[in-house]
């Protein structure tokens, strides 16, 4: 008797999973969880699972719930492989968003195009991401189209010639810098220096002396947000005053830069597609949830993650069927309202309209929208 | 041959994972053979890196098919091999770790500052030819090679002067010889490594051929131990499936992996396989 009493609570235990992933939708994400640069990757779990939360109360495909399964690549491009092709060969993923930073993308991308797997990138901001292939989307916007915007900003501010400085050692900062470079010659700034550094360098003085003998109304700096700190600090103790301005690239868009460089940084601009006081709709209602359930200000990463999200479960919703090829024809079709403003895809299957990037200045540590 | 489908299923699933198992597999084994005299050169990851650029320029600038790109890798690793290897054998020990690790990243800031192979960003776009057969049936030759000189009266010399150097001159063996021979065919079985990673990976970047896969591969030799050659390679296996038999605990993968780690090279000085070859008296 006891053992059948045992037998059946087994049974009912083991049975409920199974008839819940039946009906679950299984959709996978790759992030950076754990190493130096898990910060990104924490961030952007937490704005997944909070919509995921909020997705799940009604469900998609008529009460279907979307179960997440978000692997960890600890930011190695060989471990995000790894993760892609277990969500795919064994969890069955019908979609995968993520990876985190464009060098995982670069070696993810090909084997979940090759599966016809849809994959959203949520932070990858390297050209070339979608030409990939087909199967591959992103709703972070490239810094070929914020930069221009940041530019933009600052000739308004009477910049006319620009120095720019770059970490060389370092795809994204290298990636940034082309971009920074051709939008400077486009918008028609004169480019009176290029400097270039190590991303692990801690002394500039050569490179920021030599721009400092040129007097250029700007330094555009194109780095990680240590090494542009760095640069920031040492200018400062080199005499560079307000009256040079400091343009950031993505790298320089974070909290961190103002705890690392504290008033050192402040007159600096960057460019960015979202910003907490953002005011869109559903913008506080998102800062004030997730605050209540982690405890600390959202930033860029987790918004960003939050509307990809909701637009792959409103895809999955549209497609009508847990089916990665009609997945992937409702995602391209996507006319979403986020955080970060209205959102749909180009053709390319890129952003379709930078109008929500704004113009970000650093004051008392802290960012401000330029005005 | 039709393969069933849960197989074909398991296979694509861990495709690169038993890519990796392979081709860490070879680069344990580049460790492996200059250890075995003795000699701590941490060149294996510079090797490995003009390997695969050399390999991915062959492959996509001039097209040549695999059978010829693959051994036409090895020429670039050994070239530079026989260049570094006449002045940094004069050096030994923690010297010659120090001066291999500086060689390799010379060549990392090389490849950063060469635009012609893409810079900071890396090749793209390398064609995927790298087959799972190929790769284990060259680190199985590789082995097989390795057991038989150990087995031979090459491996008593090279583990004589490992354990000794001078006394092993002094008994008539040409150490310099040897400690050249050791190099070179370490660059052949890091240069192969790197060309068939990169065909496997599609894509390469500079960050890969520095000091911190330099450190991994000496790990891998560390960790399973020199005794024999299946040692290493069998460490590179264990360091390999370790972080993915970890999925599930992602909060402390990296320390447990970490701790492992030291856990063996406090308790297992020998390595975890660190039994030693069994020789025929000569």
């Amino acid at each position: 008797m006891k053992r059948r009493t045992l037998g059946l609570l087994a049974a009912a235990l083991f049975a409920t999973p199974v008839l819940a992933q039946a009906q679950s939708v299984p959709v996978g994400a790759i992030e950076i969880l754990s190493g130096p640069n898990a910060a990104y990757g924490i961030a952007i779990k937490a704005g997944l699972e909070l919509a995921l939360d909020e997705v799940n109360v009604k469900g998609v495909l008529g009460g279907r719930k979307i179960a997440l399964t978000v692997e960890d690549s600890a930011g190695s491009p060989d471990q995000a492989v790894n993760a892609a092709r277990k969500l795919i060969g064994r969890d069955k993923v019908v979609a995968i968003i993520g990876p985190t930073i464009s060098g995982e993308m670069f070696r993810v991308g090909p084997v979940t195009n090759e599966r016809k797997v849809p994959t959203l990138g949520t932070s990858t901001t390297a050209n070339g991401i979608t030409d990939i292939g087909p199967y591959i989307f992103r709703t972070s916007l490239p810094e070929s189209d914020v930069i221009p915007v940041t530019l933009k900003a600052a000739m308004a501010r009477g910049v006319k010639t620009i120095a720019l400085m770059y970490a060389n050692d370092d795809a994204f900062s290298k990636s940034g810098f082309d971009v920074m470079k051709a939008a400077a010659e486009k918008a028609g700034l004169k480019i009176i220096d290029i400097e270039s550094f190590g991303q692990k360098d801690s002394d500039f003085s050569a490179q920021l002396t030599k721009i400092k003998s040129l007097k250029p109304d700007a330094v555009g700096i194109s780095a990680l947000v240590e090494p542009t700190s760095g640069v920031l600090l040492q200018a400062r103790q080199l005499g560079f005053g307000q009256e040079t301005l400091f343009i950031g690239g993505n790298g320089a868009n974070s909290p961190k830069l103002g705890a690392i460089a504290g008033a050192a940084a402040d007159g600096l601009i960057v460019g960015s597609p979202w910003f907490i006081g953002k005011e869109t709709d559903g913008n506080p209602a998102f800062v004030a949830a997730f605050k209540a359930r982690y405890n600390k200000d959202p930033d860029q990463f987790a918004a960003q993650a939050y509307d990809a999200m909701k637009i792959m479960a409103i895809a999955i919703d549209k497609a009508g069927a847990v089916d990665s090829e009609k997945v992937t024809a409702a995602l391209a079709k996507t006319d979403f309202k986020g955080v970060m403003g209205p959102f749909q895809f180009t053709d390319h299957r890129d952003p379709a309209t930078a109008a929500g990037v704004v113009v970000l200045t650093m004051k008392d540590g802290k960012f401000v929208i330029l005005k | 041959m039709t393969i069933p489908g849960w197989l074909d299923d398991f296979l694509w699933t861990y495709q690169t994972l038993i890519h990796d198992l392979g081709i860490n597999g070879l680069l344990a084994l580049a460790m492996y053979v200059v250890l075995a005299v003795g000699q701590l050169s941490l060149g294996q990851a510079a090797f490995m890196g003009l390997g695969a650029y050399s390999g991915a320029l062959l492959s996509m600038k001039l097209h040549w098919p695999f059978a010829l790109v693959l051994p036409a890798s090895c020429v670039a690793p050994v070239l530079f091999a026989l260049a570094i290897g006449v002045p940094t054998l004069r050096l030994s020990g923690v010297y010659l770790a120090i001066a291999t690790i500086g060689l390799g990243e010379v060549l990392r800031s090389v490849y950063i500052n060469w635009d012609y192979v893409g810079g900071a960003l890396g090749l793209n776009g390398i064609p995927e030819r790298a087959e799972t057969w190929m790769i284990f049936s060259l680190l199985g030759v590789a082995l097989l090679a390795l057991f038989l000189v150990g087995r031979s009266r090459f491996g008593r010399a090279m583990e004589a002067m490992r354990e000794d150097a001078t006394a092993a001159a002094a008994m008539g063996i040409n150490v310099r010889r040897y400690h050249l021979m050791a190099l070179v065919t370490s660059a052949i079985l890091a240069g192969l490594a790197g060309s068939l990673g990169a065909h496997e990976a599609d894509f390469i970047s500079p960050g890969e051929y520095g000091f911190e896969p330099a450190v991994t591969i000496l790990s891998f030799a560390l960790l399973g131990g020199i005794g024999n050659p299946a040692a290493p390679v069998a460490g590179a296996w264990f360091l390999t499936l370790l972080p993915e038999m970890m999925r599930d605990l992602p909060e402390i993968r990296l320390a447990l992996n970490g701790a492992i780690i030291v856990l063996a090279v406090l308790f297992l000085p020998r390595g975890l396989f660190g039994w030693r070859m069994k020789r025929r008296a000569a």
